[in-house]
């Protein structure tokens, strides 16, 4: 499991990088993160949807109330063009540490 | 024996949704939000053998629990009151400037009351910088359109503004007060027969 520190600063690349698949709504995306990090990153779910509120007031995503296959009504949140933006920054980032872990753990295998 | 009622999936969900909405920082629309959440969950749960009861204690508790919800939606839901104090206080400071500026032409007027003898040099420094008065209202209220138009988690408090206002307001008073008042005394110094 990762640590409460890690997982609230990869919300926002993640959110960001499945909607890049596709729109989504908060439960599939939680399903799809938890999925995908095959059962490491565990948010604590209604923590999302702040989450999600604050990235479409910074217009990184845009959301819509729609009638899903069951009847019930859902939001979808789809990528906008800052979101693009915003996680391309992202990526240089988190792959700027990555990295430099890989660096100083392959210089240094037996620290880790 | 003791009579079980049996769980009713849409009447927990409504209490549950009546707790978290007491909260003023959790809008109507989050709940709506949440509520699509827990049913999507629940319906998951079901599919795995969980009956309708463990399927929406357990969809309920990984939401996670108002204590900890109330705190997260308070930083993106902001409080209008915000708001309305920073509309309030810039009402009043603008009404406190321009009742200063109006004070300002009292020594003008006893100037004329006077037979045109000229007021101290005091007076007319003051009188003379009333005409700046207009500036820190425009100044006020081109904060306010900030502190209005800003986007949420990035809350300005109405205390620093109101410090600031208030203050300024009496830095400006006391010299107009001043101001106004050697005139006054030098006009009931004529006026009192010798």
């Amino acid at each position: 499991m990762l640590s409460k520190e890690l997982v609230a600063a990869s919300t926002v690349p993640l959110v960001l990088s499945v909607l890049t698949q596709g729109e989504s709504y908060g439960y599939e995306l939680i399903q799809r993160v938890r999925e995908l990090s095959g059962g490491r990153i565990e948010w604590t779910e209604g923590m999302l949807y702040p989450v999600l509120h604050w990235m479409e007031e910074e217009e990184l995503i845009e959301s819509e109330w729609r009638e899903a296959e069951t009847g019930r009504k859902r939001k979808y949140y789809r990528l906008r063009k800052d979101g693009r933006k915003a996680l391309h920054e992202e990526k240089q980032q988190w792959l700027s540490v990555h990295d430099t872990l890989t660096k100083l753990w392959n210089t240094y295998p037996r620290s880790t | 024996m003791e009579h079980v009622s049996p769980f009713d999936l849409n009447t927990a969900l409504r209490l549950w949704l009546e707790q978290l909405g007491q909260s003023p920082q959790v809008k109507a629309e989050n709940l709506k939000e949440l509520e699509s959440h827990v049913c999507d969950s629940v319906t998951r749960l079901q599919t795995k053998g969980l009956s309708s009861e463990e399927s929406f204690l357990v969809a309920t508790h990984r939401v996670g629990s108002p204590a900890k919800l109330e705190p997260e939606f308070a930083k993106v839901n902001r409080n209008p009151l915000n708001k309305i104090l920073h509309g309030l206080i810039l009402i009043i400071f603008s009404v406190g400037c321009w009742l200063l500026w109006a004070i300002l032409h009292l020594p003008v007027m006893m100037g004329v009351a006077m037979h045109g003898r000229t007021p101290p040099a005091f007076t007319q420094f003051v009188v003379g910088c009333g005409a700046y008065l207009a500036a820190p209202p425009l100044l006020a209220a081109g904060y306010c359109l900030y502190v209005w138009t800003r986007k949420p988690g990035r809350e300005n408090s109405w205390v620093g503004f109101f410090a600031t206002t208030m203050a300024l307001l009496f830095f400006t008073t006391l010299p107009t007060l001043i101001a106004i008042l050697l005139p006054i005394i030098q006009f009931m110094n004529l006026a009192t027969p010798k």
